[in-house]
């Protein structure tokens, strides 16, 4: 059974995230199981819910909510990485306000060696 | 022959973007993990290697010195594009040992042989 | 044993492509994808296609005609839907970005 896991490192308001994203809706409706996306780098800043994208131009979060929530899509955030972007998660976040988005789940690397682990193919965006 | 999972070209010379730390920081925990990482440099990636730098003099952090602790975390497959030293004018002066200098037939070679692979 | 290779930057920009091509092996596939379209009329293609040899390149189509640039008849367009499918008829893929 072919796996899939994908690394995004790119932010929300990339091009490149396109592709990203579209890679993925085109593996979901090639019924690929994918074992999760996990964001990584710049790919961090999508679970920063303070980033607002004009309303004319692609919306990379709205789509990852749409297959979040309509094929249950796992989207793992590196916490580090996060943080460094100005994401906060929890109560210990210093003061700031909790701003991450909630579909994404707070992970550390070592989810992506499990997604490694569970997958057959790695595809880095 | 390897049997590592996990291979990680290194292509970005150290200090202007963030590359050369978050790729160490993957290679690390693969290997805190036990799963098995090998390390390619290949372009302005050999640049992570080259020994007496200063990072302190532009206030970066020396994340290179962690290169030292690879033989700790078991990480010993560490392989350098030999054409890539060559076009930048560079000698086989490292600031960590047991590297292997491989000519790109060789080196891509190693790459192939694991399972995935990704690239900083 | 085959590698999937996606070019994502130009090569009159950044050496991802050049660097892919020293190590890319003759059964390998290349796809062309973002500005790695740009690709398609750098001479390190034009080399590659003049040479006897087994590497394939492929270009996401709608990647390409976004950028008001025409594939040579030699060079297949693909889908995204084709790309997964190669993600899967390859043993792995590296991407260069």
């Amino acid at each position: 059974m072919d796996k899939l896991a994908v690394l995004i490192t790119t932010p929300p308001y990339s091009n490149l995230t396109v592709t990203a994203i579209d890679y993925i809706e085109a593996a979901l409706r090639l019924n690929v199981n994918i074992v999760g996306v996990f964001f990584y780098q710049d790919g961090a800043l999508h679970a920063n819910s303070n980033i607002h994208i004009a309303s004319d131009e692609y919306q990379a979060v709205a789509k990852l909510t749409q297959l979040h929530q309509e094929f249950g899509l796992a989207l793992h955030l590196c916490i580090t990485a996060a943080e460094k972007r100005g994401i906060a998660c929890d109560a210990l976040s210093e003061g700031s306000a909790i701003n991450i988005n909630p579909i994404f789940t707070v992970s550390g690397l070592g989810e992506l060696v499990s997604l490694t682990t569970n997958s057959t193919r790695l595809v880095q965006f | 022959m390897t049997t590592n999972l996990l291979a990680i070209i290194n292509s970005s010379a150290p200090y202007n973007r963030n590359l050369g730390k978050e790729s160490l920081d993957v290679a690390l925990i693969f290997a805190s993990f036990e799963q098995g990482v090998s390390l390619f440099f290949q372009g302005d990636g050999v640049y992570q290697l080259i020994d007496q730098q200063n990072p302190q003099k532009i206030s970066a952090k020396d994340y290179l010195k962690t290169f030292s602790a690879f033989e700790f975390y078991d990480i010993e497959d560490i392989y350098i594009c030999q054409e890539s030293l060559t076009v930048r004018n560079l000698s086989e002066s490292f600031h960590i040992d047991n590297v292997q200098v491989l000519p790109p037939e060789t080196f891509a070679k190693h790459l192939a042989m694991h399972q995935q692979i990704l690239r900083f | 044993m085959s590698i999937l290779h996606l070019i994502r930057s130009s090569a009159f920009h950044r050496s991802d492509f050049e660097q892919c091509l020293s190590i890319a092996q003759s059964n390998d596939t290349i796809i062309f994808c973002d500005d790695g379209c740009y690709n398609l009329s750098h001479p390190l293609t034009t080399n590659l296609l003049a040479q006897e040899n087994k590497l394939t390149i492929k270009v996401l189509q709608d990647h390409a005609q976004a950028r008001a640039i025409i594939a040579p008849q030699t060079i297949e367009g693909i889908t995204m839907e084709d790309l997964v499918s190669l993600t899967f008829t390859h043993d792995k893929v590296i991407t260069w970005q």
